[in-house]
């Protein structure tokens, strides 16, 4: 990744509100400032993300493709052991492209937590889960729901779940799937767009599923170069984040179900989905900017205009989100900074408990590591688009540097609103 | 025994403000809380020891002093001062508990509270007019240095207040008291001399008028209240506890031991427009309530309210009203002193009582969650919420209440509904909502500072669900104190209605299978 700052002494200053984090883009930087405490947690908080991460993607993809159209899954997060197995495609020795080091199946972390829990005994999975001393999948489902509730983002993914090819493949596999059940049937018979939709939903099951697959070895590999001693910047972080991106963007989105053994392609490989157009950038756009407001945290009064009318508006997401409730209700992020909890690595609790109310507030400590994280994905994601779709950072064309900037700019206008986190973050005194 | 509670908090006052200067504050503080702690204990072996079945005073002393002036240091206790006694001796020992580690001059500031505890004391066992005057003016001069050198903002100002309506307040006691003897065939400000006498009308109707507005100033009640709101916002926490828990209990117990029996037939004319001027309190405390945006003065303004409910109970003065007034002034003495600490807590911790601009402090893990919750059940107690002592001292007021003054009494029911909006205002603002992201940095409350508002919490809820532990002190002296004054019956027949001969003869009392009691 190249690196100047050429771009900002051949244009003159940008007069944008962030004008001072827009120089440091087109420096090659990240939105979050460059300090070793940044970096400490943006890296720790990879690590504690990945873990669960692990179990998301396992899950996702098992209830896409195995669960399915379950009409009582009450055991759907029991992930049967083939799953714990399932290789990942990008770590290990036989990946189709090694990210990280470390073992294809799942971290032995994870197995070890679900094993024993957080009470560290092993007990029946049963009263582990009724105890809710597991990894927290509703986080995960509401993700995909994120996903699915803002459909329409663009990209070939989502138009295609409303075609007649996607609708006869999903009628064969509900029809295989209610075989030899009358009342399934009937209920399909009366309700087939439900059962659609139920599927749709699926698909974006095994969307998200397969994007996190990706995301967790490259967080994994990440924290190990931290630790090795070869992630010493942020921008370091940022710029091993789009290379990444950049490796894995064609990796195939699909959906297959398995049912009686028999696979049925819902969205099949052969429709040339791509892991960042289908996956990556919905999600970008779906989890860190919009979502939509948890319960529990605030109340919104629609009528006097405080949610949006239109979708594209909305902006609950990560950015955005003040993580001072959590802790509150069961809301998504909660359950996320939980499941980070037990995966901390050692020098970001002992950081947390020299700060605020030591350990008494990790959770949020955590949430606010997490959000400065997720604004240095946002920036790879923004210089991987430049880097896409505009100039090289030192283009010797001014007019290329101006069309990067604007770009910038255009992108960083979206973080002007006052809810917006990204004036935070800029201070290392917000925890 | 009682004098033992008059005099050693005065000792240990001395020995306080002589301890060295190196000596460290925590020490000073924690010889402070073992000597309030002594006092506590001595008054709970009172407790042990008072006669249920003996609703004449106990415990008596007599001691010739100034005989000539009629002044006789005679001292006695009854279910009307025994609660207060031991509300007194509780209350000190929680503000000192809750007072700073690092409080400034702390011999001058303990010793100070520990004097005050043992005049609060002599005032509720003194059974001299004149010694009771004594006691209660010797408050003054403590408060007003407590106010005036440990005071937040403006605290030179309210102190000051507070001295002129209090000195002002003394002065028409001690005319009323005065008349009393003038005007009577008492030879001696000794209790039970001048409650045997008789006046003519309008020397009563003068003397209650004196004494009414005596006590009043104190209570408080509208519109002699205004020196209160100041006065408590600008107080620190312990002193704010013992203003609103142990001296506004002074005026009410003013009331009931002597404007009531030393003058019945005046009572009895005044009643009517008492139930009147306490449903105006009430109103008037609710209404000013909502309408302030400083929680402290909040809840300055709920106890004007409050003390409504007792003049409203004194008005109507039924057997069970006067029951629900005495359990009534233990109620919100326990109530007033949590919400005391808890708002005390808060400004410490987040620096501001601005409704405005508190928000969120419910929030599990940045906010003050046990406070806040707690905050809660202290609304709910002083809303009247079933289950918590605050609610059986309300419905004995308006059960007893009602029968003598019913618009009055549903008026004031009305001012617990508008008591609930004030505190769904307070604990919506303040304990629920978005945590502020700029202020959520505050430390986190110790155990240590929780001990108080969980000790008055648990007292609030046993006595809630249990309330005959209450009550079973109180009932003997109510019934004592309306055979004593020679009460006329209830004023049933000025608001029309009739008593059922049954009604009439048997008193709605506590026991009652009704009452599951």
């Amino acid at each position: 990744m190249t690196t100047t700052a050429s771009s900002s002494t051949r244009l003159p200053p940008s007069q944008h509100e962030f004008a001072e984090i827009i120089h440091r883009l087109e420096a090659g930087g990240a939105m979050l400032p460059d300090t070793p405490e940044n970096l400490q947690q943006i890296i720790g908080i990879y690590k504690a993300y990945a873990v669960p991460m692990d179990f998301y993607w396992r899950n996702l993809l098992y209830i896409a493709e195995r669960v399915f159209l379950n009409p009582l899954p009450l055991f759907k997060y029991f992930l049967p052991q083939d799953y714990l197995d399932l290789p990942n495609h990008y770590a290990g020795a036989g990946a189709d492209l090694q990210i990280w080091r470390g073992e294809a199946n799942a971290h032995p972390e994870l197995l070890e937590f679900l094993k024993k829990g957080e009470v560290k005994r092993k007990l029946p999975k049963l009263l582990h889960h009724l105890w809710h001393d597991r990894i927290n999948m509703e986080f995960a489902e509401a993700c995909m729901r994120s996903m699915f509730w803002h459909r329409h983002m663009g990209g070939q993914f989502d138009p295609y779940l409303d075609t007649d090819e996607y609708v006869a493949n999903a009628d064969r596999a509900i029809k295989a799937y209610c075989q030899g059940n009358p009342v399934m049937l009937g209920l399909y018979k009366l309700f087939p767009e439900m059962f659609i939709e139920q599927v749709r939903q699926l698909s974006y099951y095994s969307n998200l599923g397969l994007f996190w697959e990706v995301m967790a070895p490259v967080f994994f590999e990440m924290s190990d170069l931290y630790d090795d001693g070869k992630i010493t910047t942020v921008p370091e972080a940022m710029n091993f984040l789009v290379n990444g991106i950049f490796a894995i963007a064609g990796r195939p989105i699909y959906h297959h179900v398995y049912i009686r053994g028999e696979c049925y392609e819902i969205v099949p490989k052969s429709k040339g989905f791509m892991w960042l157009y289908e996956a990556a950038l919905p999600y970008v756009e779906a989890v860190f900017y919009r979502t939509s407001p948890f319960r529990g945290t605030k109340s919104y009064n629609a009528q006097a205009r405080e949610v949006p009318s239109r979708q594209e508006d909305f902006h609950y997401g990560i950015l955005y989100a003040d993580v001072f409730p959590v802790g509150s209700a069961g809301i998504p992020p909660t359950l996320l900074m939980q499941d980070m909890l037990h995966f901390l690595p050692p020098y970001l609790v002992a950081y947390y408990q020299q700060h605020c109310r030591g350990g008494d507030d990790t959770l949020i400590q955590l949430g606010v590591s997490f959000q400065r994280s997720m604004y240095c994905v946002t920036s790879a994601v923004i210089q991987a688009l430049r880097q896409a779709l505009l100039y090289p950072l030192d283009d010797p064309n001014p007019e290329h540097l101006q069309a990067n900037r604007d770009f910038f700019e255009a992108q960083l206008d979206r973080l002007t609103r006052p809810e917006a986190r990204l004036r935070d973050i800029q201070r290392q005194d917000y925890r | 025994m009682l004098s033992v509670l008059i005099w050693f908090p005065c000792i240990a006052a001395l020995v306080i403000a002589l301890l060295p200067q190196s000596i460290a504050v925590a020490k000073v503080r924690l010889a402070a809380l073992f000597l309030a702690g002594a006092t506590l204990l001595w008054s709970l072996g009172l407790v042990s020891q008072f006669d249920l079945g003996n609703a004449t005073l106990q415990f008596q002393e007599s001691l010739p002093w100034l005989t000539d002036l009629g002044l006789d240091y005679q001292l006695g206790v009854d279910g009307l001062s025994l609660p207060l006694l031991i509300l007194n001796s509780l209350l000190t020992w929680i503000a000192i508990y809750s007072s700073r580690v690092e409080t400034k001059r702390p011999r001058l500031f303990y010793a100070l509270i520990l004097l005050i505890n043992g005049g609060v004391a002599g005032a509720f066992v003194a059974q001299n007019l004149l010694l009771f005057f004594l006691f209660y003016e010797v408050e003054l001069i403590p408060f007003y240095l407590l106010i005036s050198i440990w005071g937040g903002a403006q605290q030179g100002s309210a102190a000051t207040k507070f001295l002129l309506y209090t000195a002002t307040s003394g002065g028409l006691i001690l005319a009323g008291f005065l008349g009393a003897i003038w005007f009577g065939e008492a030879d001696s400000f000794a209790y039970e001399k001048v409650l045997g006498q008789t006046l003519p009308l309008n020397i009563q109707c003068v003397l209650l008028a004196l004494l009414l507005l005596g006590f009043g100033i104190k209570t408080p009640l509208v519109p002699l209240h205004t020196w209160l709101p100041d006065t408590y916002v600008a107080a620190s926490t312990p002193v704010a506890i013992l203003l609103g828990g142990v001296l506004a209990k002074l005026g009410t117990y003013g009331i009931f031991r002597f404007c009531l029996p030393l003058f019945p037939e005046a009572w009895r004319v005044f009643s009517p427009w008492l139930a009147t001027w306490a449903v105006v309190s009430v109103l008037y405390g609710a209404l000013a309530a909502i309408a302030q945006k400083d929680i402290k003065r909040m809840v300055a303004y709920s106890s004007v309210g409050h003390m409504g409910y007792i003049l409203l109970a004194a008005a109507a003065h039924t057997q069970l009203s006067l029951v629900g007034a005495i359990s009534q002034m233990f109620a919100h003495g326990l109530i007033l002193a949590l919400l005391f600490h808890l708002v005390g807590l808060i400004e410490t911790k987040v620096g501001t009582r601005d409704l405005n601009v508190l928000n969120g402090l419910m929030n599990p893990v940045r906010g003050l969650p046990l406070v806040s919750a707690l905050l809660v059940l202290a609304g709910m107690a002083s809303a009247g919420i079933p289950g918590l002592v605050g609610f059986i001292a309300e419905f004995l007021v308006f059960q007893g209440s009602y029968t003598a003054f019913p618009l009055q009494t549903l008026l004031s029911v009305v001012g617990t509904g508008l008591t609930a909006v004030y505190f769904v205002i307070l604990l919506n603002r303040t304990c629920f909502g978005r945590l502020d992201n700029r202020l959520a940095y505050f430390p986190k409350v110790a155990w240590r500072e929780r001990i108080p508002a969980l000790v008055l919490t648990l007292l609030i809820v046993v006595l809630g669900i249990q309330p005959a532990w209450l009550v079973r002190w109180i009932e003997p002296t109510s019934a004592a104190l309306m055979a004593a004054a020679h009460l006329p019956t209830p004023l049933v027949k000025t608001v029309g209605l009739t008593i059922p001969p049954s009604f009439a003869k048997d008193q709605p009392c506590l026991r009652s299978p009704l009452l599951g009691v």
